[in-house]
């Protein structure tokens, strides 16, 4: 199963990534995420809950980085497993600065999707994975805009201000999904299949990039 | 027609049925009973390399955790269920039955790998959750072309090929008939799979009583019989400590045939090991990945014929997906092939089959099994060659069929009886004239048609023809016993699934013993009751196990008239059988009811002569020498929306032939329930793999059974009765006809209807977007 898609971030190359770097901002950009370790130089293990319609369950996965060149690609495999059935497969991400101090990521993978997930969840795993995708992303961007955000004038003002950066709950994500998939209901054109598994890779990799073990959630 | 041979008696079964007082498996509550869960593979092809099952055991509640390893010297593969045909010559067949639980390498998602067994399922399953198998992911053989190539991955590495069998059968010389032909087709044609989707799913409830030594098991099975015998076998019972009780089953189809299949294997060892009753329902997940299916076959055709349309050969090379398993030998191929000549005189036949090991689920018969695909392609060619040459569907079909002086008619190939097939007895002609003056077919083209494309409607009719070979042996039996209450007891081994044996078989026995249907009291499926026997398949309970009933009441009725005749004093022949009495038919004070005679002819004292057995009982068997032919003519009117390519079926007609009809009520639901499938079959039902092996749709959100909305509005059915000369009832099988000919009839019917040149429906099932894509790119071709 092949999957692409690109991005635009709302930062320089450097910055996208630093945030890349980010545990906190990482974590808290895909809800569900329940713990990730680094268990080798290039290895990671950690935990996601993922629902996908009536499918729902824990993913143990691990993760393997390759051919890193900062601050524009890698290279990572993932080999995820749980309740809900498998996910195994690889992908890579690439950044290019762009003009105006923006900078586009460009993800592709090749992944298997298998066993109750594939089989009762497949109607919906191209509408909650391309929903995934979409938030986790966003939500990446927020918070680097929100760095870039002047800061408040007075104490005043700032304690009048909305934090500059809450990321979604989890159910607050799941109800972006169910936006997303009305949305696909209502749009015309719906055909890319397996995204799901761009959100588990692009978790996956960007939780990479803690670095350091943590837990989450 | 009899008082009650061929009327629309009401079902004995309906009333328990209706207010729930039938008994089904799930019903089956014992004493501590536990409650069992498959875990099965997420892997279409991996090897095993570890099973960790302690945390599993570890959960409170849970008593067992088996896998191949705990089954020690027990684990071994099962029988084959259906061997080929020793008939056949020089055939390739590499025989690879199930196995009770994956060991080394498991072959197709669902295969089982672990049993949890546990206080409740809830806990089972829970547990099954916790159970870690590392495999080592494999290459999936899913394509049946590339799965015979030499760079495929192997699902049994020690034959060094997928190729399960490759069979040839010849019929007249092919090639000299296309070498004379006027017009050459040739096609490819896909068929997939589908499932049988029974509204109940398998299931077994299994207690082994020490104390008594004992072994009962309820199963939803087609064949209780034989899995009597095979556990008997397998676990060093006798046959008669052993009861298999198939009680009121929601539907078989087929896959319910199956013996020895894993659960079956496991579960009666894991009662006698643990001495504790077990359950075990499958879920309706677990039956898409763990129930046989059917269909898959790639076929190359080609046809000959002459310019007047009269068809001098066909040759078809096709591919026959058997899945990860082949324990049901050729049964489906054979079936495709020796209903690839239809109704139709065809001289000349070359055909061959590779059938092809893959990781998906087993294939063996579902509902039509293997005779769907066969008359798909014979009739497709008609519809081609018809276009070809200008001439009408329905002249091409008349031109071809076989006449009916020609019968009995040796066809030549090999078929799943072990011998050449023989149309028994037909009579085509009437059949093709009945349905199309049913569906209004010349009115409809001339009048209607023009009409409503004038409107621009897209509006079609199709008319297609078929057999069902029917009612093959070996054999069945049934005793029917007169009780001193003067009802009538009537057991045979057949089990049943839904096909109304409760009346029909009541009814022959009614008939013959002149008692009312209603005190006839039928079990089938209990092997306390009646241990010699088959199964219910291939469409042969009522040609099979209805002669066996019909011979032994004949014997129970000439018990009763010698008896009654002592007793009465008065010749046999003056002697008549009504309402439950035997009297001297000129002499009405002069009777007894049966329950009278019965108790005399049981005596609790005295003497009997020498050589008279006790009561009014007997048991008989009969079996065929060979399957009789059914047939039958189908039209429909279709139409269709071409913006969202949704149909509608305002008519369906058929004229079928199944010999004798004993009750036109039940022969008609099964035609119902056929053509229900075939609609499936043909528009809506597919079970998707991916590359990988992974099933996509296994739920029925997205695996889409027609529902009551997309069967036809109008639907009128003709009986015609050709008595088959195999069986002194002179019946034929009914139970698969409905859902054979409907695949081709669509492809028909969807063609005329959207009436756009170039557009050719080969392949099946379709759906809304792949009729779809068919128009697109037969647009774009333009």
């Amino acid at each position: 199963m092949k999957l692409s898609g690109e991005f635009i971030f709302d930062g320089n190359q450097n910055e996208v990534w630093e945030l890349l770097r980010d545990p906190d901002a990482l974590a808290k950009a895909l809800p569900g995420t329940q713990s990730l370790e680094k268990t080798g130089e290039n290895e990671y293990t950690g935990k996601m809950h993922v629902r996908v319609g009536p499918v729902s369950g824990v993913f143990a996965g691990k993760l393997t980085i390759s051919d890193e060149v900062p601050p524009e690609s890698y290279t990572m495999q993932v080999d995820g497993r749980g309740a809900p059935g498998f996910v195994k497969g690889t992908g890579s991400i690439k950044l290019t600065a762009q003009d105006g101090g923006k900078t586009l990521m460009q993800y592709t993978g090749d992944v298997q999707v298998g066993g109750r997930i594939a089989g009762v969840g497949q109607r919906l795993i191209d509408s909650v994975s391309k929903s995934m995708v979409r938030q986790g992303l966003e939500t990446l961007n927020m918070a680097l805009k929100a760095k870039h955000a002047p800061p408040p004038p007075t104490p005043q003002a700032a304690a009048e201000q909305p934090p500059a950066f809450t990321p979604p709950s989890e159910m607050e994500f799941a109800l972006g999904v169910a936006k997303d998939m009305l949305a696909d209901v209502l749009s015309p054109e719906n055909k890319r299949v397996w995204e799901l598994i761009a959100a588990v890779l692009v978790s996956f990799a960007l939780g990479y990039l803690f670095g350091s073990k943590r837990r989450v959630g | 027609m009899g008082k009650y041979i061929g009327q629309p008696v009401k079902r004995n079964e309906d009333p328990r049925l209706l207010t729930g007082q039938a008994l089904f498996v799930d019903d089956v509550d014992l004493p501590g009973m536990l409650h069992a869960t498959f875990l099965r593979s997420d892997y279409a092809h991996a090897r095993i390399i570890s099973i960790d099952t302690s945390a599993a055991k570890a959960m409170p509640g849970v008593v067992a955790v088996y896998t191949a390893a705990d089954m020690g010297d027990f684990w071994h593969p099962s029988p084959m269920i259906v061997q080929p045909p020793p008939t056949l010559e020089d055939i390739v067949f590499n025989a690879r039955p199930q196995i009770p639980m994956a060991k080394d390498k498991v072959r197709h998602i669902g295969d089982p790998v672990a049993v949890v067994i546990a206080e409740s399922r809830y806990i089972a399953e829970d547990a099954a959750e916790q159970i870690w198998v590392e495999y080592e992911p494999l290459d999936a053989v899913t394509d049946l072309e590339k799965a015979l190539e030499p760079d495929s991955a192997l699902l049994y590495e020690e034959l060094g090929t997928n190729l399960a069998s490759h069979v040839q059968q010849e019929k007249g010389n092919y090639a000299e008939a296309a070498a004379n032909a006027d017009l050459v087709i040739k096609r490819r044609i896909i068929i997939d799979r589908g499932a049988a989707a029974a509204m109940e799913n398998r299931g077994i409830v299994v207690n082994w009583d020490a104390k008594s030594q004992q072994m009962t098991m309820w199963n939803t099975t087609q064949a209780p019989i034989p899995i009597r015998n095979g556990i008997a076998a397998t676990l060093g019972l006798s046959e008669h400590q052993v009861r298999v009780i198939a009680p009121f089953v929601g539907g078989g189809f087929g896959p319910k045939i199956m013996l020895w299949q894993p659960e079956e294997v496991l579960l009666p060892w894991a009662s006698m090991k643990l001495n504790r009753p077990i359950k075990w329902i499958e879920d309706r997940r677990e039956n898409f990945m763990g129930t046989t299916q059917e269909r898959g076959q790639i076929h190359d055709v080609e046809a000959a014929f002459t310019k007047d349309g009269k068809i001098l050969g066909l040759k078809d090379v096709f591919l026959h997906d058997t899945g990860a398993y082949n324990p049901y030998g050729l049964t489906v191929p054979l079936n495709t092939q020796t209903h690839s000549m239809g109704t139709y005189d065809v001289p000349n036949l070359y055909t061959e089959f590779k059938v092809v090991f893959t990781n998906k689920m087993i294939v063996t018969p579902v509902r039509g099994a293997g005779r769907p695909q066969g008359i798909f392609v014979v009739e497709r060619m008609m519809d081609l060659a018809a276009k070809e040459l200008g001439l009408d569907p329905v002249e091409i079909r008349r031109r071809n069929l076989i006449p009916a002086d020609a019968f009995p008619v040796n066809q030549q190939i090999i078929g799943q009886d072990f011998i050449e097939t023989i149309y028994d007895s037909g009579n085509f002609q009437p059949l093709l004239e009945k349905a199309k003056k049913m569906i209004g077919y010349d009115q409809f083209v001339t009048e209607e048609q023009p009409k409503l494309r004038a409107e621009g409607r897209h509006v079609g009719i199709g008319l297609v023809t078929f057999v069902e070979s029917t009612g093959v042996g070996p054999y069945e039996g049934a005793r029917i016993t007169v009780e001193s209450s003067g009802k009538v007891n009537l057991v045979t081994g057949v089990g049943t699934q839904g096909q109304s044996h409760f009346t029909s078989f009541a009814q022959i026995a009614a008939e013959a013993l002149g008692v009312d249907v209603r005190d006839v009291e039928v079990t089938t499926g209990d092997t306390a009751q009646f241990h010699w026997g088959t199964g219910t398949f291939a469409s042969r309970g009522a040609v099979v196990a209805g002669n066996a009933i019909n011979a032994a009441a004949q014997r129970v009725r000439a018990k009763i008239l010698a008896k009654a005749s002592e007793v009465l004093e008065a010749p046999e022949e003056e002697l008549e059988l009504e309402n439950g009495v035997v009297r001297v038919a000129d002499m009405p004070e002069k009777s007894l009811t049966l329950g009278k005679l019965a108790m005399l002819a049981n005596p609790l004292r005295g003497a009997v002569e020498p050589g008279t057995e006790p009561g009014l009982e007997a048991s008989e068997y009969f079996g065929p020498k060979y399957g009789t032919t059914a047939s039958g003519v189908v039209a429909m009117i279709v139409e269709v929306d071409p913006d969202t390519m949704m149909i509608d079926i305002p008519k369906f007609v058929i004229a079928h032939d199944c010999g004798t009809v004993i009750n036109p009520m039940v022969v008609e639901g099964q035609i119902h329930g056929g053509v229900s499938l075939g609609v499936g079959n043909s528009y809506y039902e597919q079970i998707i793999y991916d590359e990988n092996g992974q099933l996509l749709n296994a739920s029925f959100m997205d695996y889409l059974i027609p529902r009551s909305t997309d069967m036809p509005h109008e639907f009128e059915i003709a009986h015609q009765e050709t008595k088959s000369p195999l069986n002194p009832m002179g019946s034929k099988g009914v139970g698969e006809a409905g859902a054979i000919p409907i695949p081709s009839l669509f492809a028909q019917a969807l063609e005329n209807a959207l009436n756009i040149d170039g557009l050719e429906i080969l392949e099946m099932p379709l759906s809304p977007s792949k009729l779809f894509s068919l128009v697109q790119a037969a647009r774009s071709r333009d």
